[in-house]
């Protein structure tokens, strides 16, 4: 084999006292695609910015072409040739796509030449099988036209390391599917390709060698033709998370939870109907824009709707607030961690009790810290977080465990109903079962559930019924012994009359 | 007509729009004032804005990078005074070396806002409040409590800014405010054609993504405030010449103002995009409202500020909204063409996969 381009040799890092990564060792060879899987808060992350100098390892060496090279910055990554492309791109709003990708190009000279850019931009965005127009700003672009400008941002530099960080996560079927093509044919150009995914299909399509890290170490590196899924899964969760697409048994009952007929929102969806038993959950399908996200909106009180009505246990509510919703006992769990969901740079303790505040004051309506850590702390333990503590910043949590802090936030409300917009996207297998069963816990409790999700395997596997969705219209409401695959993306795709006609 | 205005971008948009604003202004006010609009109303703006099209450029710099500068109306008022005394004991310099250090020590005290921010990470808006302070207590114990009187200035910077370079019936175009464009145009020019002056916008964009672009962003935030300071500092040798009595309350009150220009003229206050030729126009539409109020009777002095901040909201709420309903039409626009292209290819390979 040709000698690897970058090698990490017994590289660890920790912060303070936690091991982020233990004596971890890797090579990448020129003209591989070499996977990358792990649980969230395996060490993935932590592992790139050390080979994009974003951090220095604590101890170990990185080998660029046989010599030890220190990466003292993003910069100086990007000299060696190492880029990274993330699941959130890394683009300037307000920048058009020829300066998103010329911005840190260095052989450009003093003055900027937009007409020459732009004809290198249009050959990059062009050899990577895209027609984005290089003059639109970057903010229209769509997420896969976003990370599409990232790569051809590493291909404007010579890149020979791309490490790509769950860059499928948030796009449709389609625009994963090129996106992987990219991938391998960068490949094929002598690239050595880092790809890293939760979606186990997508590394048995494309990658040549799989790596397996669990806890910060290194678990094994084999070439795909030795691996099998389960095995992997077991590699990567250290235990076996047994089949969790499988359909679980409907537990809804006969009281009608919440009842929503020919709700309407001008110009953005119309005439949604539905009903929702307790003990039942609804999945959502539907394509990117299909709207699903919107409905939950103005049945959560956000974006109220222009005309039908919302029962919820047989009576008629006015929403137009989410403090109404609430008070209705409807919770919605976001979708966007980031944006709407968490804040941040706030303990995870303050992020559980901020929805019920009023239930932690004491009688002189002094907020009372130790009833909030201890229901927290109770969280903890029953969702499973993984943290040393809940006083840390939900910020340093790895997706998934953002993701169970967001359910903790909304199930300490004791909610009737609660709608879940993509649950698990992009968190890793063990997670995802997890979340899963939380959901299911929730219905057979009484609860009544609606699951926004793109999924469609944890479409079928969760959903008592499924609405279907495309454009705002209300495509199907199928039961789960009608559903398959196919008869949802008919439906979503807008195929169905075509099909007939046929 | 929307799709005329689709092909324009945001910001020849944004400049388009406060034209029109401005005159409309113009309209109004000459239906309720007699004799309003004369060479005169020009003369008196463009001699003021000539100071304030100086600082709205400064702060439109430092806004771009997601900061603020509060402290340029101390840096404008101790430069003013400083460059003052330096020409009153040795009248003999000439302009050169006397814009020179009006241009220094306004970079020097820029150096010190940007080494704060980018350097020792402390939010702009605390560095600059702090300075504001600073700087205005260094300029009162450097004074001494005395003051620059034009008396003692050399003829020359006293009738700079009023040299009438030409005239075109009673509207003079006059040295300080020729002299202010220029560098408005000039630093514009700077921003849109310079390769560095991308990596403001790309750091008020998205400071994450500068970061692993592997952009300095330390040092160009403080090569930002540093190029503020200097633009003050000129802004405070063109106080000196204009108002030639200086006292330690010269520019007090600048700082907003030139935030307010600024953002009225469309520069976006968290970073990112904005030109210089709009703060030149919103510092211009500040004037012009502010100058023409005092013209007009129906308001009384007491409501006049008042006025003034109700149109300034009016014009930046105004603003966001016309943009935000253009982007968002445009937006729509392109999702439908896009989601016709996955329709279509969808369709294509569903028909690929029945035969």
């Amino acid at each position: 084999m040709a000698q690897p381009i970058m090698q990490l040799r017994g590289v660890s890092k920790s912060f303070g006292m936690t091991h982020a990564l233990t004596d971890l060792s890797l090579d990448l060879y020129p003209g591989e695609v070499h996977a990358l899987v792990g649980e969230n808060g395996a060490g993935k992350s932590t592992m790139i910015k050390i080979m994009t100098g974003v951090y220095q390892p604590t101890a170990g060496d990185i080998h660029v072409d046989g010599g030890v090279r220190k990466i003292q910055g993003p910069q100086a990554a990007r000299d060696l040739g190492v880029a990274a492309i993330y699941q959130e791109p890394m683009v300037f709003p307000d920048l058009d796509v020829t300066e998103n990708i010329f911005i840190s190009a260095r052989s450009e000279g003093l003055f900027r030449r937009p007409a020459r850019q732009a004809r290198k931009a249009r050959d990059l965005i062009a050899r990577i099988g895209m027609e984005t127009d290089v003059d639109q700003v970057a903010s229209g672009l769509t997420l896969a036209e976003q990370q599409a400008v990232e790569i051809a941002r590493a291909l404007s530099e010579d890149v020979r390391v791309l490490i790509m960080d769950e860059p499928t996560a948030s796009l449709s079927a389609h625009e994963a599917t090129r996106l992987r093509g990219i991938a391998r044919s960068l490949a094929a150009e002598g690239v050595a390709v880092v790809y890293i995914s939760h979606r186990l299909e997508e590394i048995f399509e494309i990658a040549d060698r799989v790596t397996v890290i669990r806890d910060g170490s290194h678990i094994s590196t084999r070439d795909i033709a030795e691996v099998t899924p389960d095995g992997m899964i077991a590699e990567m969760v250290g235990r076996d998370v047994g089949n969790y697409l499988n359909k679980a048994p409907s537990t809804a009952q006969d009281e009608v939870a919440l009842q929503i007929t020919n709700l309407t929102q001008s110009g953005v969806f119309e005439d949604i109907d539905f009903t929702l038993h307790r003990g039942e959950v609804i999945c959502m399908a539907g394509l990117v824009g299909a709207r699903r996200t919107d409905v939950a909106l103005s049945i959560f009180g956000v974006e109220p709707a222009t005309s039908g009505t919302i029962r919820v246990f047989g009576q008629d509510h006015q929403i137009t607030h989410p403090r109404q919703a609430m008070d209705a006992g409807i919770a919605y769990v976001s979708e966007d961690r980031r944006k709407l969901g968490l804040a941040m740079p706030m303990p995870i303790r303050a992020n559980i009790s901020v929805a019920t505040l009023g239930g932690f004051l004491n009688r002189w309506g002094i907020l009372n810290q130790d009833a909030e850590r201890e229901v927290a702390e109770n969280y903890r333990t029953r969702l499973n977080i993984r943290t040393p503590d809940v006083e840390i910043p939900v910020g340093t949590l790895s997706g998934g465990n953002q993701q169970k802090v967001m359910l903790a936030k909304w199930l300490n409300m004791n909610p009737e109903i609660l709608i879940f917009d993509e649950p698990t996207r992009g968190i890793d297998v063990g997670a995802k079962a997890e979340v899963h069963d939380l959901i299911r816990e929730f219905a057979a409790a009484g609860g009544a559930a609606i699951v926004i999700s793109s999924d469609l395997p944890e479409v079928l596997a969760l959903g008592d019924r499924i609405l279907v969705m495309r454009e705002g219209q209300q495509m199907g409401l199928l039961t789960a012994q009608e559903a398959t695959q196919e008869r949802i993306m008919v439906l979503a795709t807008g195929q169905a009359e075509t099909m007939e006609a046929s | 007509m929307l799709r005329i205005l689709d092909k324009l971008n945001p910001q020849a948009l944004r400049i388009l729009a406060l034209l029109l604003v401005v005159v409309a202004v113009l309209v109004f006010f000459s239906l309720v004032v007699p004799n309003y609009l004369n060479g005169r109303l020009f003369n008196r703006i463009s001699s003021s804005v000539a100071i304030m099209a100086l600082l709205a450029t400064a702060q439109t710099l430092v806004i771009i990078t997601r900061n603020i500068d509060l402290s340029i109306g101390s840096t404008i008022g101790f430069v003013a005074f400083a460059t003052g005394s330096l020409i009153t004991n040795n009248p003999d310099l000439g302009p050169v070396i006397l814009v020179a250090y009006a241009m220094g020590l306004g970079a020097m005290f820029g150096a010190i806002n940007g080494a704060l921010v980018a350097f020792a990470k402390v939010p702009s808006i605390i560095v600059t409040l702090g300075t504001l302070a600073l700087f205005r207590s260094a300029l009162v114990e450097y004074s001494d409590s005395k003051s620059i009187s034009t008396a003692n200035l050399p003829e020359w910077l006293v009738s700079f800014p009023n040299t009438v370079l030409w005239q075109w019936g009673q509207m003079q175009f006059r040295a300080a405010f020729v002299a202010a464009v220029l560098v408005v145009i000039l630093v514009h020019i700077a921003l849109t054609r310079l390769r560095a002056a991308r990596k403001l916008y790309a750091i008020g964009s998205n400071p994450e993504a500068a970061e692993m672009a592997g952009i300095n962003t330390r040092k160009t935030v403080f090569v930002a405030f540093v190029l503020a300071g200097a633009l003050a500092g000129l802004g405070g040798f063109m106080f000196l010449a204009r108002f030639g009595t200086i006292t330690v309350v010269a520019g007090l009150g600048l700082e907003l103002k030139s935030v307010a220009a600024s953002v009225v003229g469309g520069v976006n206050i968290f970073g990112g995009s904005g030109t210089v030729i709009g703060a030149l126009l919103g510092a211009v539409l500040v004037d012009l409202i502010d100058t023409s109020l005092v013209r007009w009777q129906l308001v009384s002095e007491f409501w006049r500020e008042a006025v003034l901040g109700v149109l300034i909201l009016l014009s930046v709420a105004t603003d966001a909204l016309l943009m935000r309903r253009l982007m968002a039409a445009r937006q729509a626009r392109e999702h439908r063409k896009a989601e016709a292209k996955i329709a279509q290819e969808l369709a294509s390979t569903n028909r690929g996969g029945a035969e």
